[in-house]
């Protein structure tokens, strides 16, 4: 038998996903994870199957160990070399506030220090021809520092190098002759190959700062995999949304940081071609924040620029909205008037019904309070929740607000989901998009739980929620392609622009492209390419990205700028004049799946025999509402709320007036009773 | 009347909030000129049937809360009548919103089955508006050389936009489809912000949605007279200057004098400069505004704006002084003195609230402004950019090197790349202007430099200020160094100049523009020598420096010496 394998590499459990090729029966497993060496966790996870490494076929994986790494500033010490002269803009960091009222700000902290930032004579011109040659003595303190200091990683960025990397290429020779093989060499225009210096330095910088903790980890667990005879590649889920092999990962480590958290959005991408919906709000809510994504028209949404804590990365992401509101959120009163969260309980003291001290009344603790989370459910990986604590804490701030434990709690919970609609609609907004056009996807723990009331604050028709919703980002991972992302700088008037060179510009991309796909094992009738263009009108600073026909009509360019734009902000200027700055090119390399969703094997199941009650409000009223265990949930058959659906990972709860059927794929489709 | 209950009060507030930050949100996404996208140069809110801000989201600070003015205003002129529905008003008036000629506000009254029921309001730089020179004069003296001058009109009438007077308004600025294109971004921010506070209302119902706002507003006012009430009672001041106004060599006072009693804060400009012939003074509106924005500094900075807020702030100018300018004064460049304003409410309420002051910045936009013809492709263009410098330190932290002032937004420094790519210029240094920081326990933030090689003739206009009071320091903090701009000509001839209206500069001058620091806080020689040390490593002081003001003796293979330390900080 053969397999394929998804491993989604979290911060506390790392999830998987088998698939048989023959029967095509898909497993789903949790392991804890081993964070000091994650590879460990994924061999536990395989071997748990028992399987032999040899029959699986495929295998991928997700990780936060560079964002981690990122996260909790426990990357490499970075030395950072710039052209001579203007060294500084790196720490100025552009000069702009994130904040607007504080007199005493302070900038996000960069990664490299300043210390570290060195510089070379050279200078190459705006349109790409060399001033000054480089200036090799230039290197010699440079390279003592770092062969004296045991520095790890280096990058390098090099004024316009987006539009002639020669200086950099020959910086990257210089120094590769004189220190240690193992020091990461990161080249602006390699990681990033678009204008502005700062944010080009500041990817090129975050490349080299987790490149060294990514690539051990990579080497690590390929050796481990090796010994146990896998000889097929390993495959990293990137930013992006696509994979590539980890033997690639390791040359532009930066592409896998949002690696985890992603394949849940590619996971909705999936599912939308599957169930045939276009278009799809994805939410995971967890304990501490809530995770936003759209699927639109079968695509998951990818920026090409991102900010992370602050610093800016030009690379494509899935495009992932986070706010500060889950299980843990905190309710707590100002002048007199009920606020609740950003701020969260987290895992200690955790809410109150954790039993550890904690004194306010949380998102949790309402929910445990309305019996929509049954006192023996495992929260946080805590066995049964002390539900007194959480009468005790609603008390002390119902007294207050002069009302009964009742509206309190559900008082949390409307503001709550009216938050969290709330930022849907910003997300919508940005897009120029209807959220009644959509259906919404809940995964992750609590998504579920708020599914309903979300979505009848946005007035969104169906729930959908997805069979194994606590493990859906491992099985995204295994729906997705090989992905690469080309661009190039291409500052131009659009209506100068002749039609065959901007064919010829996107050839020399597919080429460029297609050696790329090769390396990674694709073959030619696999691949496909999609062209997209950056293009704003004259003056302005953001642009809008427009996918281009593979046969170039400059026409329909301009029409499909002006549409988009209006699309996007309620308004465009049709006569007025447009511009490219940088042409783009996906490059997709198609990975063979044998899947068929139907035949997902359930979660195990809790309680076989009977089905249970529990007295649940809603709305101010106690109903006596089923709970079923989710492997016991017909085909076809249509179950009316109240109810609760258990299953290991997660809780769905269907309100009064609305109703649930299970859809051939394994779905739950929840809808409101008319 | 259905009385609100705390549950729904609360999610009122937040979509208020909500509303708002998405109508911002669109405005800056889709606006075509660069000093609103990137400078933030805009405001939006929504208010009520009163004209009280319901909820703001400003890209600059300078605009809290000063939309409403527009809308009361233009009701006691032509009466509540004025607005219909389907209408959308224009002003740009500057005694009427107390900023310059450029900034355009656009407002619509809102209405929820034939019931006025509220406002959306933007306002947002517009690059041109037909002055003397391009962009807006530096040199003017009378608010005629500055633009089109317009008092409420209604751009829309009944569902249709007036031709006529927009076809007028784009006639007369020099970049005409962008004013039409942020115009449109401004009407698409308010129609946004009128769907949701509709749909809200459709959800809640009328009553319940002004029960929810006089709570809300109560709340807002209970907060801050809590705060306000624990500041030590007691009359507080602070003053400074600026340079000049452009025309004149007068150095330009502010004096502010600050009571405090009970939950009452008041602002005095009384002793302020009468208005003067350069484009330096500022209308009434605008001044309330900075001062609030001083006041949101210090008191409750992350609360959002309602109409229940500043009620206990009180703010009083002399008519005809440079706050509260009368026709026909030049308000061109009537944020300069307000980041003084500022950095002097600060000051002034520092002895009772050390702990949330700092020390002055570095304390004005810096504008550099080149423009002429690029020979690259025979195009006319204007290059505007507002320079970043130090800021004050404060009790724990030092201050920020190299950070856009205080009434600007989130502008964002010109990447090289871009510029060398749009104008005909070449930017050989940029850095961190060392030694700039007032020096203190805590390091006043340093200014920078940068220099320009123009490589055709081109018109240079500036407006450096704040070199006679420059980042102030506190508690034994001392001052910083001030700005200065060299220009150096092909001929080898140089030239010190901190302001200029399109002075011709030819092929080959170097410009190099020096930003001033922000105050130290706290006596220098209290200084940890480590983070003395650490100054000096990464250049931010210099070992002369570091003895000089700090006491601290740094040898030559940079450490500290500290037997010498001690003995030069016991010394003095």
């Amino acid at each position: 038998m053969k397999y394929r394998i998804a491993a989604d590499i979290g911060g506390t459990f790392t999830d998987f996903v088998i698939q048989e090729y023959e029967s095509k029966k898909t497993f789903t497993s949790k392991v804890l994870s081993t964070p000091k060496n994650p590879a460990i966790a994924v061999m536990n996870g395989i071997n748990k199957f028992k399987l032999d490494l040899k029959n699986i076929e495929f295998l991928v994986h997700g990780t936060t160990v560079g964002l981690n790494a990122f996260l909790e500033r426990k990357g490499a010490r970075v030395l950072l070399i710039m052209t001579a002269g203007v060294s500084d803009t790196y720490t100025i960091a552009r000069g702009d506030r994130k904040t607007l009222y504080e007199v005493q700000y302070k900038k996000p902290k960069q990664l490299a220090n300043k210390i570290d930032v060195h510089e070379v004579k050279e200078r190459i011109s705006w349109e790409g021809k060399i001033i000054n040659t480089i200036n090799q003595k230039d290197f010699d303190p440079i390279i003592k520092k770092i062969n004296k200091e045991n520095i790890t990683a280096v990058a390098v960025c090099f004024l316009h190098s987006y539009i002639n990397p020669k200086h950099e290429v020959l910086a990257k020779k210089i120094l590769k002759k004189r220190i240690g093989d193992k020091v990461v060499i990161s080249l602006s225009h390699e990681v990033a190959r678009e204008w502005r210096e700062y944010e080009r330095s500041s990817t090129a910088v975050m490349n080299a700062y987790v490149g060294p903790v990514v690539n051990n980890y990579l080497a690590h667990l390929e050796k481990e995999l090796l010994k146990n005879k896998y000889k097929k590649p390993l495959y990293i889920m990137q930013s992006n949304g696509g994979i590539i092999r980890a033997k690639t990962a390791i040359k532009n480590p930066v592409q896998t940081l949002l690696s985890g958290p992603v394949g849940g959005t590619i996971g909705g991408a999936a599912l939308s071609k599957i169930t045939n919906k276009p278009n799809l709000i994805c939410v995971d809510m967890g304990g501490t924040s809530f995770d936003m994504s759209l699927i639109i028209d079968g695509k998951p949404n990818i920026t090409n620029e991102t900010e992370q804590e602050s610093l800016p990365l030009l690379i494509p992401f899935v495009d992932i909205h986070t706010i500060g509101a889950g299980g843990g959120s905190i309710a707590w009163l100002e002048a007199g008037a009920l606020r609740v969260g950003p701020q969260s309980a987290g895992a200690e003291p955790g809410p109150a019904c954790y039993g550890k001290g904690g004194s306010n009344p949380t998102v949790t603790d309402a929910n445990l309070y309305l019996g929509r989370i049954g006192p023996d459910s495992k929260l946080g990986g805590w066995m049964g929740l002390q539900i007194q604590e959480s009468k005790k804490v609603l008390k002390q701030m119902s007294k207050k607000l002069n009302m009964t434990n009742t509206q309190l709690a559900e008082g949390i919970l409307s503001i709550i989901n009216a938050k969290m609609a709330d930022a849907i609609r910003t997300i919508t907004v940005k897009h120029g998009i209807d959220p009644r056009d959509f259906s919404l996807v809940a995964f992750g723990g609590a998504g579920s739980m708020h599914a309903v009331w979300i979505a009848e604050e946005l007035e969104i028709k169906e729930i959908v929620v997805p069979p194994n919703p606590g493990t859906f980002s491992a099985w995204g991972m295994l729906q997705t392609d090989i992905r690469r992302d080309l661009n190039k700088n291409f500052f131009t008037i659009l209506s100068e622009v002749k039609k065959k060179e901007l064919q010829k510009e996107y050839d020399q991309l597919v080429h460029e492209a297609s050696k790329l796909l090769i390396s990674e094992g694709v073959k030619e009738k696999q691949m496909t390419f999609y062209q997209t263009a950056d293009m704003r009108y004259i003056g302005q600073e953001y642009y809008v990205n427009i996918s281009i026909d593979n046969k170039i009509d400059l026409n329909k360019i301009n029409n499909n700028f002006h549409k988009t734009y209006k699309q996007k902000y309620g308004h465009s200027t049709p006569d007025a004049p447009v511009e490219i700055i940088n042409l783009r090119l996906i490059a997709i390399g198609k990975v063979e799946k044998p899947i068929d969703y139907s035949k997902m094997k359930k979660e195990n199941i809790i309680n076989k025999t009977s089905k249970q009650n529990r007295e649940i409000i809603f709305n101010g009223k106690k109903f006596k509402t089923q709970i079923i265990n989710r492997s016991l949930i017909k085909k076809h058959d249509i179950y009316k709320g109240p109810l609760v659906i258990e299953e290991e990972s997660a809780t769905t709860v269907v309100p009064p007036n609305y109703s649930l059927v299970l859809d051939k794929m394994g779905n739950l489709i929840i809808k409101k009773i008319k | 009347m259905k009385k609100t209950d705390p549950i729904s009060t609360e999610i009122i507030r937040n979509a208020f909030i909500a509303i708002a930050e998405d109508m911002n949100a669109g405005l800056i996404r889709s606006a075509y000129a660069p000093v609103i996208y990137e400078g933030k140069d805009c405001v939006v809110a929504l208010l009520d049937e009163n004209g009280n801000v319901l909820g703001q989201s400003s890209g600059l600070p300078l605009f809290l809360g000063n939309l409403e003015v527009c809308i009361k205003e233009t009701a006691r002129m032509f009466g509540w009548d004025i607005f219909k529905e389907g209408d959308i008003f224009f002003v740009n008036d500057s005694y009427f919103t107390g900023t310059h000629l450029n900034d355009a506000t656009i407002y619509a009254p809102i209405f929820y089955k034939k019931t006025l029921v509220g406002f959306s309001a933007s306002r947002a730089h517009w690059l041109d508006i037909g002055g003397k020179d391009p962009g807006g004069p530096m040199d003017s003296i009378n608010i005629y050389q500055e633009g089109f001058r317009w008092a409420p009109t209604k751009i829309h009438e009944n569902y249709k936009p007036r031709k006529d007077i927009i076809e007028f308004l784009k006639m007369n600025g020099r970049f005409g489809y962008t004013l039409e294109g942020d115009l449109n971004a401004q009407i698409a921010a308010g129609k946004l912000g009128e769907k949701r506070f509709l749909s809200l209302i459709d959800r809640f119902g009328l009553d319940m949605i002004k029960s929810a706002r006089e709570e809300i507003f109560k709340q807002s006012e209970i907060i801050e007279r809590q705060t306000v009430k624990k500041l030590k009672n007691g009359i507080y001041r602070a003053e400074g200057y600026l340079d000049n106004d452009g025309i004149t060599k007068d150095p330009i006072k502010i004096k502010m004098t600050v009571s405090v009693k009970g939950e009452k804060i008041t602002i005095d400009l009384k002793g302020s400069s009468e208005q003067k012939t350069g484009p330096v003074n500022c209308g009434f509106a605008q001044t309330v505004s900075a001062c609030r924005v001083a006041f949101k500094n210090l008191i409750n900075p992350k609360r959002p704006v309602d109409g229940g807020t500043f009620k206990t702030l009180e703010v009083k100018a002399p008519e005809g002084s440079i706050f509260s300018a009368k026709e026909p004064a030049a308000c061109q460049w009537y944020f300069s003195i307000l980041g003084l304003l500022i950095d002097a409410f600060i000051k002034a309420l520092s002895p009772v609230m050390k702990n949330q002051s700092a020390a002055g910045h570095y304390g004005d936009s810096m504008v550099f402004i080149l423009h002429g013809v690029d020979y690259r492709n025979n195009s006319p263009f204007i290059a505007v950019e507002p320079t970043p410098g130090g800021w004050g330190a404060w009790g724990d932290g030092d201050g920020a090197d190299a950070l856009i002032n205080n009434v600007n937004g989130a502008f964002k420094d010109i990447p090289i790349e871009i510029y060398e790519n749009k104008y005909p210029v070449t930017i050989r240094n940029y850095g961190i202007r060392k030694d700039t920081g007032g020096p203190g326990k805590m390091r006043g933030g340093n200014g920078l430099y940068k220099e320009y090689t123009v490589n055709t003739d081109l018109n240079l206009s500036l407006w450096f200020e704040r070199s006679k009071t420059t980042g102030w320091g506190l508690f034994g903090g001392k001052d910083a160094i001030g700005p200065k701009v060299n220009l150096k000509f092909p001929n080898g001839k140089n030239e010190k100049r901190l302001k200029s209206n399109s002075y011709p500069i030819p092929a080959g001058t170097k410009v190099t523009t020096f930003t001033g620091g922000g105050g130290g806080f706290g006596n220098p020689f209290n200084r940890n020598p480590e983070n003395v040390l650490e100054d000096v490593k990464n250049n931010y002081v210099s070992i002369p420096q570091a003895k000089k003001e700090y006491g601290v003796i740094i040898t030559k293979n940079l450490k500290v010496d500290y037997i010498k330390t001690k003995k030069i900080r016991k010394g003095k």
